[in-house]
C-alpha cells in the first residue's frame, strides 16, 4: 500500500531532525488579526457575523498549501453564547435556567486512536467534576470536512465540546478552570498521548479554529451560522506559517489573545519564565500553583507562549491592560514626551518582568476587558473604528468589515506601544492615553521606584579614570594567552577607543572557521549571532535608539504575579558593561551580599575543565544558598601557574546550573573576563546569562597604549568613555539585529548558533543551543588553552603576535584569497590560459581546509564519461550569476564591465543596491548590453523606479547580506559623487542611509505583498529573495516559496562587502553549505522544492565549489569576489576607505583611471570555471549539472578536522530525504503567478488608452482585498510611453471604498488615483511620478485631521510624484522618500525617517522620533503639540521658521493644490488665515542640506 | 595612512655623484621624522601585503609602516626586529626594487612604491639612538653549546637567535674580523662598516664568543668541534670566484672581484695596503666583467680609488641585468661606462700584464633557462684598454670536505645538502645555512636562513634533551 503523503512527510521530517537539519523551533508564523466588540457589553448576533466577514477579507495575509484548500490556520474567539449553548444542553436532555452559567470546553481529541480518546475523555471529565462542575455531556461539534484540504483532513482531530455548569457561582470559576485545564494537559501529556488539545475551557470564552482558509470558518463550523450564536465580542485571526504541516493546535486565537507578529526574545522569555517559576505564589492557587507549571511549554510557538504568559498574569488578578503594559511595554526610558507618572509605572513593570519583544499586534479578551495593543516599535499595522451603534472594530487592515462611513464616529490607529480597550462593565471605550493615565495612577509607582538603588549615581561619584598604575604587569603575557594580537589591538580595539565606534572592514571573511584552524581562538568565535530575516524585522538601533534599552537589573528577583513596592527593591544599572573601578565600587557597596568565584586553577594540579566547572557551579550554589545576591565570577588570577577557564563556558555553566536548581533569580551573575575585548564577546557572555560584564584586561591595554602615546590628543577618561560607548552601541546593534530592543530580554536567551563545538559539550553547558556539525569538545578545548597558555607565559618574546585573522600575514592564518593564487588567477584570465587556471585551482585544492566544502571530496565513479558528452561551457555558464554589488561600492567602470561580460555569455549580473544609469538600458555601439539582468530591491530603495524595475528579467529582494545580515548600511557623503547622487535621487556629498529592515517587510505576509507588488510593476520578471544562511533558514525559505517567490538565493556568511563592522563580518551567518542544503531539504520536505529555483553564493571561486553547491541543492551559482579579482582586485581590503589602488572599488576619479578590468577577463574566468565543472561532471559520470542536484551520495567527508576535535560531522548537510518525486531542475520555469488585481480590468476598460494613448477616466468600487492598484497600469505606461512622458491626469482612476495595501505603488507620471474612503499600508510605495489623492467620502462628517485615512509606511522609496491625503497617516510616513511631495493632516511615529529628498507637509500632529536619519528634503509641520522638538530626533535635523517670503509663497501654492484636490477643511482654514497660521508652521531641514536649499532659511525656530 | 594617491614617493637625498666618488661614505642620507611619517603613511595597508610575501624574511612591513606613520616608533622597531636580526643592514643592502618595493601594490598601481628600505634603515637607526636595541637575554640557560663556522650574515643571525634561546654560541671565523661579506665584501659606501661592527659588538656583549683567525681544518679540526659541541652550523658562504670563459692565467692584472673588494675594505678599515699593486685601481683603466651586484660594487669602488676610467662589460643588455637597477643607476651617475651586449673574447697582454682586451658584440636571442634572453654572437669584435681586469662573474662553493677533512654530503653544485625545512644535513647534529646551502645569494636570504636554522637547532637540541632524559 502506498504511504499517505503525510506519513512520508513525517518520516522525512524525523530523518532531518535526527541529522540536525531541522528543528521545529525554527518555524515561524505571521498573520492578520482583529476584533469586534460591543462597548456596551451586549451579546449580539451581528458581532459574530462581522467577525466572519472580516476573516474573509484578510485571506491575502494567509497562505494556502499546494492543494489549494489547506490553509495555515484561522479561528475566532467568542463569548460562550448562552442562547446557543442552552439550546445544545436541551438537546442533550438537560434543562438549564436562563441565568445559569454555562461552561464549554472546546477540545481536540486524537482522531484515530479510540483508546486514547476514551482515556482523554475520562481525564477531562474527572478533572472538571473535581473542580466543582455539573457535567451536561459531550457534544460532537458539527463540521463540514468537504471544504478542507486532504492534508488538513488527514490531521484533523476529533472535535468535541464538553458542556458543564458550575455548582456554585463564585468569582473564582475561571481560575478553577484554568487550573483544571493545566492539570488535564499535564496528566494527558504524562500518559504520552499526542494530538490532544484544549482550545478553550471557560464559562466566558470559546475558541473555534482549524486548518482551513480564513473565509471558510463558518462553513467548517456551522455553529457560527446559527442565529442564536451571539457574542459581545469576536477576536479573529488568520495565520501564515512557514511550514506546511497542518497542525490544528497551532491555529489562533489561544485562550486569551490572538497575536500577529513574532516574539524575538522568545528563548530568553522562556528561560526567564522557568527561572521565575519557583518564586511564583498566589493566594488562590497556593500549593496548587505547581499544577500550572511549566507556565510555558518549551515546544510551544511564540504566540502560544505569549498567550500563556498573558493568561498567567490575568488569572492572577492583573487585568488585561496591565498585563499588556508589563509584557509588551512601550518604550519609555528615553522619551521626553511621557509623563513621569507613566514612566514610573513602566519602570515598575520592567522591575517585575523582562519584556516580550518583537513585532506584536495583539487582540485579547479576559474578564471585563477587551484590548487591542501594539509593540514598542509599531511593527504591525492595527487600525480601529468606532461606530455609532457602539461597536469597536479593530484589525490589521481597514475595510475588512464594511461599515458605511456615515456611521463611523472615529477612525484611528494603534501606534507604537499603544493600547486601546473596552471595559464591558463600565460600557466605556478607552483611548490609549486615557488608559495609560488610568493604569499609572493606580499605585504611587514613583514612590515604589525609590526603593531601587540606581548604581550609576553612586558610580558617577567614584568615576576616576586614570591609567592603571601597575608598571610591571604581565599584561602582554595574559593577552597572548588569549591570542590577542597586535592586529586585535590595532584593528579592533583602537577604533573603539579612538572614535567610540566599532571597527569597519571590507571584503568578507576568508579565514578558516574556528573549528578548522589549529590556532587558538577564543570561545566567542564559535558563536554566530542570530539575526532577523523575513519573518521579523531587525531594528535600527541608531536612528530608533529611543526604543532601545540596556538597563540592567541586579539582584534578587521576586514573585512576578504579585503587585508590591518590594518588587522595586533591586540594583539598577544603565548598561551591563562595568568598568574596572565600577566593579570595585559595586563590590565594596554591596560587599556583604557579594561572592567572588575564581575561575582559574593551578596548571600542575590533577584537575581538568570538567572538575573545575563542577567546582565553580557548586561554589556558586553554596554562595547563593547562604544569601549572596551577587556572584562575581572572574579569571583575574591567571598567571604563569594558573590557567583560566574560558569565561563563556563558565558563565553558561553557572547560569544553567542555577536555573536547574531554582536559584538563578536569587542572584545576579557578574562576569569579569580578561579575554573579553570586542563587542561580540560581551554579547555572547550576556547571551549565555551574564548580568554584567567587566572586560578586565582592556583598561590595562588602553592604559599601556595611552602611555605609549598612541592616542595622541585624547585624554584618558575620554578613551575609556569611547570604549564603553562603542561596546554599548555594538550591543544595541547586536540585539537589534534580531529585532530585540531590550537587553534584559536578550540576556540568557542564547540567541546564537554554535558552529564547531561538540554537541555533547553544548548539551551539557549550553543547553538549548544547536551545534549542527559538532566539533571541538571539552578536552580539545582544554588542550588548546593549555598550549596557548604555555606558549605565552614560557616565551621570552614580550611582543604580541602580529595576527592575521582579518588580513593575510605570512606564517599566520590561512586565507582563501592569498597572493600567489590571486596572481595566478589574474595571469590566467589575462592570458586566456586554462592551464594556468588549473594551476590556480590545484593550489587552492591542496591548501589547508578553510571552509566546510574543503572537507568534502567527490566519490570515485566507475562510469566516468568522455568530456565530449558533457554539456557545453555556454550552457553551464548560463547558471552563473555575478551577485549584487552596488554601484557605489564598485566604480562605474567595474560595474558596467561586469554587466557587459555577463550579458555576453547569457549569464546574469545583479545591479546591487543603488540604481543604474538609464543610459545603460540601451545597447552600446558595439552591440554590448550594459544593463544588469537582475535589478536589486534593497531596504534603501535607492533609484528603485518604475523604469528601473521594468528593465530586467529578474527582481531581487535583498533581505540580508552575507557580510552584515540584519544591519543597515551607510554610504558616507564623500562617496556620493554626482553620478551616485543622480542614480540614487539624492544630493551630492550627503550621507545616505539604508535601514536595517525593509520598511514594507516586517513579516512574511508583508514579503508576499512586496512580491505581489513587484510582479505587478514588471509583468514578466521573476522575483528572487536573497537570504543569508542561518539555522532555520529552511523554514523561512518555505514561507518565502509560499509567498510566490520564483528564486531563492542563499548567501553564505563569507560574502564580500564594501564596508561592514568587523564583528558582523566574522560572527554572523553561516557558510552556504549549511544553508543551501537545509533549504533544499526543507523545501523538498514541504513539497515546495519545484516551486522555486535555488541559487547560492559566498566565496565560490572554483569548479569544485560549483559542483558541490549543485550537489547540495543549488541550481544557480553566484561568483562575486572571484569576478572582482578577474577585474584586478587584489584584496587590499580598503573598499570602505575609497582608496582602492586598482580602481575596482572606489569613486575617486584618479583611482578609477587605474581600472584595468575588461569583459574578456571576466568571460575567461567564467569559461574556465565552466570548463572545470565539465571535467568534474565527466569524471563523476554525469552529462549536466542538473543531473547531480541534490545527489549527496556523490560526496563524502575526507577531513575530520584536527586530532583534538571530538567529532566533526557533516551528516547534516549530506542527509537526504526521499520524497518520491523527480524534479526537473534548471528548467525554464514560468514564474509563479499571483492573484489578479483591479488593474487586470484595465486591459479591457483602458483599451482606448492602450491603443491610442487617449486620455481616460475610470471609476470603481473597491475594498481592502484589492491591492496594489495602479501598479500594473504604470508598467504598461512605462513600457509603452516611458516613465516621464505623459501629462498630468492622463489616466485617472476614481475609487470608492477602502483601498488594499500598496495603493499606487510605483505609479508613474500621468496616472492619477483618487480614493474616496481610505487606504491601508504602503500607499505610494516607490512612487515614480504618479499622483495619489485620498479623501473621506462626503458622508463622513468627522474632522479629517483627527482621523486616520492612510496606513503605515507611505511613500517608501518614492522618487517623484505627489500624495495628498485629507486625514492622518500612520507610522513611518514618507520613510526614505527621495523626491515625492506629500501632504497629510497628521502622522504617526518615525515620520520622514531616512528621507533624502522631496517634501512633506503635515497639517496636524506628529508622532515620536520624527525625522530620524533624515538627510535630505524638508518638512513643514502645522501642529498644536507643545514642545514639538521633543518628538523629533534632532541628530541630523534642525527647526526653522517660515519667514522668508519665497518659502511662504511656495508653501501657499502647495496648500492650494492640496485643497483643490481634496477639499480639505483644514487646508481651507489655513489658506484663509494664512498670515496668522503660517507662524504655526515649523520647517524641518536636515543639517547636511542647509546650504543647498532653493531659498534661504534664516531664523532658528523658537519652538525648538 | 592610505595616502599614496595624495603624497608623492620620496627617498632621502643622495650625495651628488661628483662629491660622493671622492670618498667611501654611504651615499644616502637618512629620512627625518616628517619624511618618515609622510612616506610610511602612503602605505595602503593591504589585505594581502605583497611586500611581505616577497620579503625573504616575511617582515611585517605594513604593520611597522603603520606604526612609523602613527609615531609609534618603539613598537615599530619591536615588530621589525621580531622577524629580522639586522634590519638596518637589509634597509641598506637589499635590492628592494626586486623584493618588497618592487611588489608593492601601490607601485604596481603606478603611484610609486612606499620607500620601505629607507624607512627600515631610518627606524633601526632611531632604535639604536634611543637605546631600544637591547642586548639579548634569555630566561633559559641551557648547557648545550653550538659552534657556528663563519660569521657572515647567516652565522651572525643564527648566533643571535640561539643566544636568545639560551644556548652558548661559539663562532669560528677564519678572518681577523667578524661579519663575512658584510664586512669585507660590500663596499663602505653601501654599508658603513661601523654598522656591522656595531652588531658584532652587540652580539659579543650578549654573550656570543667570536674565535677570529680560526680556520676550520687548519687552526682547529672539524672533528674537535664535533666532539665539543652539541650542534654545529656551517655558514661559511661561497667565496670561490667563477672564472671567465677565456684564459686569464697568463696575466697578473686580471683578478677576482672579491680580492679587489676585500683589499679596498681592509684599507678602509685602517689595515695597511697589501703588496699586490694590482689590487688597487688608482690611475688605471679598469674593466669590470659581469652584471650583478658584485660587479656594481667593483666599478663603484674603482671609481672611488680614482681609476682613470671604469668600464663594465656585460653580455646581455640593461633590462636583463641580474643586479639591482638602482645600483646601475648609481654607477652610471658616478661616471661608469657600460658596454652592454659585450662578451670578452681575448686578452691582449704585454708580458704578464694585460693592456687591453677584445670583446664580441652580441645580440639577444631566445629566453634561456634563467628566464632571460640569451646573448648571440653578431660577429663584430671590439677592443678596449684595460690596465686592470676585474672578474665579477659570481661565486661558487669551495671544496668544503677537502678544507674541513670531512665527509659531509654535498650537492652536484658542491653546496651542502640539507633538508630545506630544517637546514639539517644527514648528520643530525650538523646544520648548514646561507650561501653554502643555496649558492651565492642575497644578505637577506642569509639572515633568513640564520633565523630558520636557529629554530631548527633549538628544536633538535630540545628533543635530544628529552631523549636523553628518557
Amino acid at each position: 500500500m502506498k504511504d499517505h503523503p503525510l506519513e512520508i512527510y513525517i518520516r522525512n521530517k524525523q530523518k532531518l531532525k535526527d541529522n540536525h537539519v531541522y528543528n521545529e523551533k525554527h518555524e515561524h508564523d505571521n498573520c492578520g488579526v482583529g476584533l469586534v466588540a460591543s462597548i456596551k457589553g451586549e451579546s449580539r448576533r451581528d458581532i459574530v457575523e462581522k467577525g466572519v466577514e472580516a476573516l474573509k477579507a484578510v485571506f491575502h495575509r494567509g497562505a494556502v498549501d499546494a492543494d489549494g484548500k489547506t490553509g495555515d490556520g484561522a479561528g475566532m474567539m467568542l463569548e460562550v453564547s448562552n442562547s446557543f449553548f442552552s439550546k445544545q444542553v436541551l438537546k442533550m436532555g438537560h434543562r438549564t435556567s436562563q441565568d445559569s452559567i454555562l461552561g464549554v470546553g472546546m477540545i481536540f481529541l486524537p482522531k484515530r486512536d479510540f483508546g486514547a480518546q476514551e482515556k482523554c475523555r475520562a481525564i477531562v471529565e474527572y478533572e472538571i467534576i473535581k473542580a466543582g462542575m455539573n457535567l451536561f455531556g459531550w457534544r460532537q461539534v458539527p463540521v463540514n470536512t468537504e471544504i478542507i484540504g486532504e492534508k488538513a483532513n488527514y490531521t484533523k482531530p476529533e472535535i468535541e465540546q464538553i458542556i458543564f455548569s458550575p455548582k456554585e457561582t463564585t468569582p473564582d470559576i475561571e481560575k478553577k478552570l484554568y487550573l483544571t485545564r493545566r492539570r488535564i494537559e499535564n496528566k494527558i501529556k504524562s500518559q504520552n498521548i499526542n494530538d490532544f488539545y484544549i482550545c478553550s475551557l471557560s464559562t466566558e470564552t470559546i475558541v473555534y479554529k482549524g486548518m482551513f482558509l480564513a473565509e471558510q470558518l463558518s462553513e467548517f463550523y456551522p455553529d457560527l451560522l446559527d442565529d442564536e450564536f451571539k457574542s459581545k465580542f469576536a477576536i479573529y485571526h488568520q495565520r501564515y506559517s512557514t511550514n506546511t504541516f497542518p497542525t490544528w493546535s497551532l491555529a489562533q486565537p489561544f485562550r486569551v489573545l490572538a497575536h500577529n507578529g513574532e516574539i524575538n526574545t522568545l528563548k530568553g522569555n522562556i528561560n526567564w519564565m522557568s527561572a521565575h517559576e519557583p518564586r511564583i505564589t498566589h493566594p488562590f492557587f497556593n500549593e496548587r500553583i505547581d499544577d500550572l507549571k511549566p507556565i510555558l511549554d518549551s515546544d510551544a510557538s511564540d504566540s502560544a507562549s505569549l498567550d500563556a504568559a498573558f493568561e498567567l498574569f490575568v488569572q492572577t488578578d492583573r487585568d488585561m491592560p496591565m498585563a499588556k503594559s508589563m509584557i509588551i511595554p512601550e518604550s519609555w526610558s528615553n522619551r521626553s514626551d511621557l509623563s513621569e507618572q507613566l514612566k514610573s509605572m513602566y519602570a515598575y513593570c520592567n522591575a517585575v518582568i523582562e519584556p516580550w519583544d518583537g513585532p506584536a499586534a495583539v487582540c485579547g479578551n479576559f474578564g471585563d476587558w477587551i484590548i487591542s495593543g501594539m509593540d514598542r516599535n509599531g511593527l504591525r499595522p492595527l487600525r480601529f473604528i468606532l461606530t455609532d451603534d457602539d461597536l469597536l472594530i479593530s484589525g490589521s487592515e481597514v475595510g475588512m468589515i464594511n461599515i458605511d462611513e456615515k456611521n463611523i464616529l472615529k477612525k484611528g490607529r494603534v501606534g507604537p506601544g499603544e493600547l486601546i480597550a473596552v471595559n464591558y462593565k463600565e460600557n466605556k471605550f478607552y483611548e490609549s492615553s486615557e488608559l495609560k493615565e488610568l493604569l499609572s495612577s493606580r499605585n504611587n509607582y514613583s514612590d515604589w521606584n525609590e526603593k531601587t538603588i540606581k548604581l550609576d549615581n553612586i558610580l558617577s561619584k567614584d568615576k576616576i579614570y586614570t591609567p592603571s598604575a601597575e608598571e610591571k604587569d604581565n599584561v602582554f603575557q595574559i593577552a597572548k594567552s588569549f591570542n590577542l594580537t597586535l592586529e586585535t589591538l590595532d584593528l579592533i580595539l583602537d577604533p573603539m577607543v579612538k572614535t567610540g565606534q566599532e571597527a569597519i572592514g571590507s571584503m568578507g571573511d576568508d579565514a578558516p572557521l574556528s573549528v578548522l584552524t589549529e590556532r587558538y581562538r577564543g570561545l566567542h568565535s564559535f558563536f554566530k549571532q542570530n539575526f532577523a530575516q523575513v519573518t521579523n524585522p531587525p531594528i535600527d538601533s541608531l536612528r530608533e535608539q529611543v526604543v532601545m534599552s540596556l538597563k540592567t537589573r541586579l539582584g534578587n528577583l521576586g514573585n512576578i504575579v504579585e503587585e508590591d513596592s518590594e518588587q522595586c527593591n533591586l540594583v539598577l544599572l544603565e548598561s551591563p558593561l562595568l568598568l574596572d573601578n565600577e566593579l570595585e565600587t559595586l563590590k565594596s557597596h554591596l560587599s556583604k551580599f557579594t561572592t567572588e568565584i575564581d575561575c582559574t586553577y593551578n596548571i600542575n594540579e590533577e584537575t581538568n575543565f570538567l572538575n573545575e566547572i563542577q567546582r565553580i557551579c557548586s561554589e556558586a550554589e553554596q554562595a547563593v544558598r547562604s544569601g549572596s545576591q551577587h556572584l562575581i565570577i572572574t579569571d583575574k588570577n591567571i598567571n604563569t601557574d594558573r590557567i583560566a577557564l574560558p569565561m563563556i563556558l563558565a558563565t553558561s555553566a553557572v547560569h544553567s546550573y542555577l536555573i536547574k536548581n531554582n536559584l538563578r533569580t536569587f542572584t545576579s551573575l557578574n562576569v569579569s573576563s580578561r579575554e573579553c575585548l570586542d563587542v561580540h564577546y560581551f554579547a555572547v557572555l550576556i547571551g549565555v546569562g551574564a548580568t554584567t560584564v567587566n572586560a578586565s584586561l582592556v583598561e590595562k591595554l588602553i592604559s599601556d597604549r595611552f602611555k605609549k602615546g598612541i592616542y595622541e590628543n585624547t585624554d584618558y577618561p575620554q578613551l575609556i568613555k569611547n570604549f564603553k560607548k562603542s561596546i554599548e552601541k555594538g550591543l544595541r546593534k547586536i540585539i537589534s539585529k534580531m529585532g530585540i530592543s531590550v537587553i534584559s530580554s536578550y540576556r540568557g536567551g542564547r540567541n546564537f548558533e554554535i558552529i564547531g563545538l561538540s554537541r555533547s559539550m553544548v548539551e551539557s553547558f549550553f543547553p538549548g543551543m544547536s551545534s549542527r556539525i559538532s566539533g571541538i569538545g571539552l578536552d580539545g578545548l582544554e588542550k588548546r588553552v593549555r598550549r596557548q597558555h604555555e606558549q605565552s607565559f614560557k616565551s621570552d618574546n614580550v611582543i604580541l603576535d602580529i595576527g592575521g585573522e582579518y588580513r593575510f600575514r605570512t606564517n599566520s592564518e590561512a586565507h582563501a584569497y592569498e597572493g600567489v593564487s590571486i596572481h595566478m588567477l589574474q595571469e590566467a584570465v589575462t592570458r586566456d590560459s586554462y592551464n594556468l587556471y588549473k594551476k590556480y585551482t590545484s593550489r587552492i585544492y591542496s591548501s589547508k581546509p578553510i571552509q566546510i566544502r574543503d572537507l568534502l571530496q567527490f566519490n570515485e565513479s566507475k562510469n566516468s564519461l568522455n568530456l565530449d558528452n558533457v554539456q557545453s561551457i555556454s550552457e553551464i555558464r548560463k547558471s552563473f550569476v555575478s551577485p549584487g554589488i552596488s554601484l557605489g561600492a564598485l566604480s562605474p567602470e567595474a560595474h558596467e564591465t561586469l554587466a557587459v561580460a555577463m550579458n555576453r555569455i547569457g549569464s546574469k549580473s545583479d545591479s546591487g543596491e543603488g540604481g543604474e544609469d538609464s543610459r545603460r538600458y540601451n545597447k552600446l555601439k558595439n552591440g554590448d548590453n550594459p544593463s544588469s539582468a537582475i535589478k536589486q530591491v534593497a531596504s534603501g530603495r535607492f533609484g528603485v523606479t518604475a523604469e528601473y524595475l521594468n528593465n530586467c528579467s529578474e527582481l531581487e529582494i535583498k533581505i540580508a547580506q552575507g557580510a552584515k545580515p540584519g544591519e543597515g548600511g551607510q554610504l558616507p557623503g564623500f562617496k556620493v559623487t554626482d553620478l551616485i547622487a543622480k542614480l540614487r535621487h539624492s544630493t551630492k556629498g550627503v550621507t545616505l542611509i539604508s535601514p536595517p529592515p525593509h520598511h514594507d517587510i516586517y513579516s512574511i505576509e508583508d514579503l508576499a505583498q512586496l512580491i505581489y507588488d513587484l510582479k505587478q510593476i514588471n509583468p514578466i520578471a521573476k522575483v528572487c529573495v536573497k537570504l543569508v544562511a542561518q539555522s532555520g533558514i529552511g523554514t523561512v525559505a518555505a514561507g518565502v516559496a509560499k509567498a510566490k517567490a520564483d528564486v531563492i538565493l542563499v548567501s553564505g556568511h563569507s560574502g564580500g562587502t564594501g564596508a561592514s563592522p568587523q564583528s558582523s563580518i566574522k560572527y554572523v551567518g553561516l557558510p552556504w553549505e549549511l544553508g543551501i542544503s537545509e533549504v533544499h531539504q526543507i523545501l523538498a520536505l514541504n513539497g515546495l522544492r519545484d516551486k522555486v529555483l535555488l541559487r547560492t553564493d559566498g566565496g565560490i571561486k572554483t569548479g569544485k565549489d560549483i559542483v558541490i553547491a549543485a550537489i547540495l541543492g543549488a541550481e544557480e551559482y553566484g561568483i562575486g569576489t572571484a569576478s572582482l579579482v578577474a577585474m584586478g582586485c587584489i584584496m587590499v581590503r580598503q573598499c570602505h576607505s575609497n582608496t582602492c589602488p586598482v580602481g575596482v572599488c572606489t569613486q575617486d576619479e584618479k583611482l578609477r583611471e587605474k581600472f584595468g578590468g575588461t569583459p574578456e577577463k571576466v568571460v575567461n574566468l567564467f569559461s574556465f570555471i565552466a570548463e572545470e565543472v565539465r571535467e568534474i561532471l565527466a569524471s563523476l559520470g554525469y552529462k549536466s549539472l542538473k543531473d547531480i542536484i541534490g545527489k549527496t551520495e556523490l560526496l563524502s567527508q575526507i577531513h575530520y578536522g584536527s586530532s583534538d576535535l571530538d567529532n566533526l560531522d557533516l551528516n547534516p548537510i549530506l542527509t537526504k530525504i526521499d520524497d518520491g518525486k523527480i524534479y526537473d531542475y534548471h528548467s525554464e520555469k514560468k514564474r509563479n503567478e499571483v492573484p489578479q488585481t483591479l488593474d487586470d480590468q484595465f486591459e479591457k476598460d483602458g483599451k482606448d488608452f492602450i491603443n491610442s494613448g487617449q486620455k481616460i477616466e475610470l471609476t470603481y468600487n473597491i475594498q481592502n482585498t484589492l491591492r496594489t492598484i495602479g501598479t500594473k497600469i504604470s508598467s504598461v505606461i512605462t513600457r509603452k510611453y516611458g516613465m516621464n512622458s505623459l501629462s498630468e491626469d492622463h489616466v485617472t482612476l476614481k475609487l470608492r471604498g477602502s483601498a488594499g495595501q500598496s495603493l499606487g505603488a510605483f505609479a508613474v507620471k500621468g496616472l492619477t488615483l483618487k480614493v474616496f474612503g481610505d487606504a491601508n499600508d504602503y500607499v505610494g510605495k516607490g512612487l515614480s511620478g504618479g499622483k495619489i489623492v485620498v479623501q473621506p467620502r462626503n458622508s463622513f462628517t468627522q474632522p479629517s485631521h483627527e482621523n486616520v485615512i492612510i496606513g503605515n509606511v507611505t511613500l517608501y522609496g518614492a522618487t517623484d510624484g505627489r500624495l495628498y491625503a485629507s486625514g492622518q497617516a500612520g507610522d513611518r510616513f514618507c520613510v526614505r522618500n527621495s523626491g515625492a511631495l506629500a501632504i497629510v493632516e497628521g502622522c504617526g511615529a518615525n515620520g520622514c525617517e531616512y528621507m533624502t529628498g522631496g517634501s512633506a507637509i503635515i497639517l496636524g500632529n506628529i508622532g515620536d522620533n520624527f525625522g530620524a536619519g533624515m538627510t535630505g528634503g524638508s518638512a513643514f509641520i502645522y501642529s498644536d503639540q507643545k514642545n514639538i522638538s521633543d518628538l523629533m530626533n534632532m541628530e541630523t535635523i534642525s527647526l526653522y521658521e517660515v519667514d522668508n517670503q519665497d518659502w511662504k509663497n511656495h508653501l501657499l501654492d502647495l496648500l492650494k493644490d492640496f485643497y483643490k484636490e481634496t477639499k480639505s477643511k483644514r487646508a481651507e482654514f489655513i489658506i484663509e488665515n494664512y498670515d496668522s497660521e503660517i507662524k504655526k508652521f515649523a520647517h524641518v531641514v536636515p543639517d547636511e542640506v542647509i546650504d543647498k536649499l532653493e531659498f534661504p532659511v534664516t531664523k532658528k525656530s523658537k519652538i525648538a | 595612512m592610505l595616502e599614496f594617491h595624495k603624497k608623492k614617493p620620496k627617498n632621502p637625498s643622495k650625495t651628488e655623484p661628483e662629491k660622493r666618488i671622492k670618498d667611501f661614505q654611504e651615499i644616502y642620507s637618512q629620512f627625518d621624522k616628517n619624511d618618515s611619517v609622510e612616506q610610511s603613511s602612503r602605505c595602503s595597508q593591504c589585505g594581502i601585503p605583497y611586500c611581505q610575501i616577497h620579503c625573504p624574511l616575511n617582515n611585517n612591513i605594513p604593520d611597522w609602516l603603520r606604526y612609523i606613520a602613527e609615531g609609534r616608533l618603539e613598537e615599530a622597531y619591536q615588530v621589525s626586529a621580531s622577524t629580522n636580526a639586522f634590519p638596518e643592514v637589509c634597509g641598506r643592502v637589499c635590492p628592494q626594487d626586486r623584493l618588497c618595493e618592487g611588489n608593492c601594490v601601490v607601485e604596481q598601481a603606478g603611484f610609486g612604491a612606499i620607500t620601505i628600505g629607507n624607512l627600515e634603515k631610518y627606524l633601526t637607526e632611531i632604535a639604536w639612538e634611543k637605546g631600544w636595541v637591547k642586548n639579548l637575554s634569555s630566561q633559559n640557560q641551557f648547557k648545550q653549546k653550538v659552534a657556528i663556522i663563519g660569521s657572515g650574515p647567516a652565522g651572525m643571525a643564527a648566533s643571535a637567535y640561539l643566544t636568545q634561546n639560551g644556548y652558548q654560541v661559539d663562532v669560528f671565523e677564519k678572518n681577523d674580523r667578524a661579519g663575512g661579506l658584510m664586512i669585507y665584501g660590500i663596499p663602505n659606501f653601501k654599508l658603513d662598516k661601523k654598522i656591522v661592527e656595531r652588531r658584532t659588538e652587540w652580539l659579543l656583549e650578549s654573550g656570543v664568543k667570536f674565535n677570529l683567525n680560526m680556520e676550520v681544518g687548519k687552526n682547529i679540526s672539524f672533528q674537535d668541534l664535533e666532539k665539543d659541541y652539541d650542534a654545529i652550523l656551517i655558514a661559511t658562504g661561497v667565496y670561490k670566484a667563477r672564472k671567465l670563459d677565456i684564459d686569464t692565467s697568463s696575466v697578473d692584472n686580471s683578478i677576482p672581484a672579491l680580492d679587489f673588494l676585500i683589499e679596498s675594505n681592509r684599507t678602509g678599515l685602517g689595515d695597511s695596503p697589501s703588496n699586490n699593486k694590482f689590487l688597487t685601481a688608482k690611475d688605471k683603466s679598469v674593466v669590470v666583467i659581469g652584471g650583478g651586484d658584485t660587479a656594481m660594487d667593483c666599478v663603484r669602488t674603482a671609481i672611488r680609488q680614482q681609476a682613470k676610467e671604469v668600464t663594465c662589460l656585460y653580455r646581455r643588455n640593461k633590462e636583463n641585468m641580474p643586479g639591482s637597477a638602482r645600483e646601475v643607476l648609481n654607477a652610471e651617475q658616478e661616471g661608469i661606462k657600460f658596454n652592454w651586449l659585450s662578451v670578452p673574447s681575448k686578452i691582449i697582454s704585454d708580458n704578464s700584464t694585460a693592456t687591453s682586451m677584445t670583446y664580441k658584440v652580441a645580440a639577444l636571442g631566445e629566453v634561456d633557462e634563467s628566464g632571460r634572453r640569451k646573448p648571440v654572437d653578431t660577429g663584430v669584435e671590439k677592443q678596449i684598454k684595460s690596465d686592470l681586469i676585474i672578474q665579477a662573474l659570481g661565486f661558487e662553493p669551495e671544496d668544503l670536505n677537502h678544507n674541513f677533512k670531512t665527509n659531509i654530503e654535498l650537492t652536484s653544485w658542491k653546496t651542502v645538502k640539507v633538508d630545506f625545512k630544517k637546514f639539517q644535513t644527514s648528520n643530525p647534529k650538523i646544520f648548514a645555512a646561507g650561501d653554502i646551502v643555496r649558492g651565492a645569494s642575497l644578505v637577506v636570504w642569509a639572515i633568513h636562513d640564520g633565523r630558520e636554522v636557529a629554530k631548527s637547532i633549538h628544536n633538535f637540541l630540545q628533543s635530544s634533551k628529552i631523549k636523553k632524559a628518557s
